[in-house]
């Protein structure tokens, strides 16, 4: 099995550990990555979607034609990157004039949009193309007793008839709690669970009440269900867990740091990966929670 | 809170604009005039939990309305997160994401834009992606990468393909950001 890897922006530059967590875990479960040489930005919500509906799928589609020059679906661990592109190939796909602009422009740079690759979400193309048995039996650390507080993220849900990748129910998602239960932790469900983290446009926007949807999602968890780790399926929700809690401690808001990691860095780590590798640029503590897979 | 007080200003219906109505169904909002106002959009969403004072269906009535300003003035818009749980609920396939996207445009089109979203388009044009930072290559070599990832910055002509169609766009109109031939020099977060 062969697919691209569209690393996206924050992954490159914010939070690389969970890059190379990608780079390891996928190759461990015998899916080799390809390295989209040339990929962009996807674009994210704030760029050219808000200019102009060409614009938008137009560089989508240039991302899209690295992979399909090569034979490719692509995976992506940020659910921006997901969305995006998901919806930017549902509009190229069912609109034909849209399609059509797009390959106009597309031609200066001797490239065309067929719609032969797909975006693929990083854990639901395990869950689905892997299997929760196989990774089982590829674990060399178990995390037998540790509770983890899922945070499946907006864009791997929402809106469910651009992706291919879809949860039975997109309101009770499954997919992100099997694949943690599969590593032999417990998941369990806590009320705020489908809940947005408050990360991105809003968080650019107005900081405060990014923190207010964020600081509901925590108090949930720790009082439902009192994880040891939440555990996000995108790389936004993951920056929005790992830097929030410093502020509304200072804030005195809480009194408690739940440590944070991509699925993708906990996966990498029960399959082997050095930890300072995969974990290493993590502004909560994990070091404590690490140490504990490591002798499981 | 005091940004939600807006809400409770008089409404004044005749300085509303008819226009705002086809400009929004031109720029990507085509489903505008099925909305019936039932809400299912607002349930469902974040902004309204975190307490912006124009959501989906409160941009929707605005807009029904003809109340550019008031929409231009508020900076509700960009808190979007483009979760598209109301695309997911809406029973009338309204759309209301589109919606607000779709008045992201106008305002674009009116210079009415946050800087961050002005600083993040710019880096996408410079580097070809909407957060950059210059000095990742520390944490990236840390963790046992390449000091690039495989994207625009390590591929110049990809980079340049990329800016050659940013040109051919909508873009390129405004006069947002300087649209040159530099390579990757610059530095942003968003």
């Amino acid at each position: 099995m062969k697919v691209g890897f569209f690393v996206g922006c924050n992954t490159s530059f914010n939070r690389p550990d969970l890059e190379q967590a990608v780079r390891y875990a996928y190759p461990a479960l015998g899916v080799e990555l390809d390295d989209l040489e040339g990929q962009s930005c996807c674009p994210s919500w704030g760029t050219m979607p808000s200019i102009d509906l060409v614009g938008w799928c137009v560089l989508g589609a240039r991302n899209y034609t690295i992979a399909e020059e090569k034979g490719l679906d692509m995976i992506t661990v940020c659910g921006s990157c997901y969305g995006s592109l998901a919806e930017s190939k549902y509009k190229m796909d069912t609109r034909p004039e849209v399609k059509a602009r797009v390959n106009e422009l597309l031609k200066e740079i001797g490239k065309e949009y067929k719609g032969t690759s797909r975006i693929r979400h990083a854990v639901c193309y395990l869950y689905k193309e892997v299997g929760p048995e196989k990774i089982k039996e590829a674990l060399k650390h178990k995390l037998d007793g540790l509770t983890i507080a899922v945070q499946p993220g907006c864009h791997s849900l929402w809106p469910s008839e651009v992706y291919v990748d879809k949860e039975e129910d997109p309101f009770h998602p499954k997919v992100l709690r099997e694949m943690c239960e599969a590593l032999g932790a417990s998941a369990p469900y806590y009320s705020r669970l489908i809940d947005c983290c408050g990360m991105g446009a809003m968080r650019s926007t107005d900081m405060e009440k990014s923190f207010k949807l964020v600081l509901r999602k925590l108090e949930s968890m720790k009082e439902e269900i009192n994880p040891d780790l939440i555990v996000t399926g995108c790389s936004s929700c993951l920056i929005q867990f790992d830097t929030a809690q410093e502020f509304l401690r200072k804030d005195r808001k809480i009194n408690f740091e739940i440590p944070a990691l991509h699925y993708m860095q906990l996966l990498a780590l029960c399959l082997g990966a050095d930890p300072q590798q995969v974990t290493g640029l993590a502004k909560t503590d994990v070091s404590r929670v690490v140490n504990r897979i490591l002798e499981g | 809170m005091s940004s939600a007080q807006a809400t409770a200003e008089v409404i004044n219906l005749s300085e509303g604009e008819l226009d705002l109505v086809n400009e929004i169904r031109e720029l990507g909002g085509e489903e505008l005039l099925e909305c019936i106002q039932c809400a299912k959009c607002a349930a469902a969403c974040p902004m309204v939990l975190a307490g912006f004072p124009f959501f989906n269906k409160r941009v929707i009535q605005a807009i029904l309305l003809g109340l550019r300003e008031t929409l231009l003035d508020d900076s509700s818009i960009w808190a979007c997160q483009s979760c598209n749980r109301c695309t997911e609920v809406c029973p009338r396939k309204v759309n209301p994401f589109e919606i607000v996207q779709a008045m992201r445009r106008v305002a674009v089109r009116e210079f009415a834009l946050p800087t961050l979203s002005i600083e993040g388009i710019k880096s996408l044009y410079d580097t070809g992606h909407a957060v950059y930072l210059a000095d990742a290559w520390q944490s990236r070599e840390k963790v046992g990468l390449p000091k690039t990832p495989p994207s625009t910055v390590a591929y110049p002509q990809a980079l340049k393909d990329l800016q050659a169609l940013m040109r051919k766009t909508a873009l390129a109109d405004l006069g947002i950001i300087p649209m040159g031939e530099a390579g990757v020099t610059d530095t942003c977060e968003v």
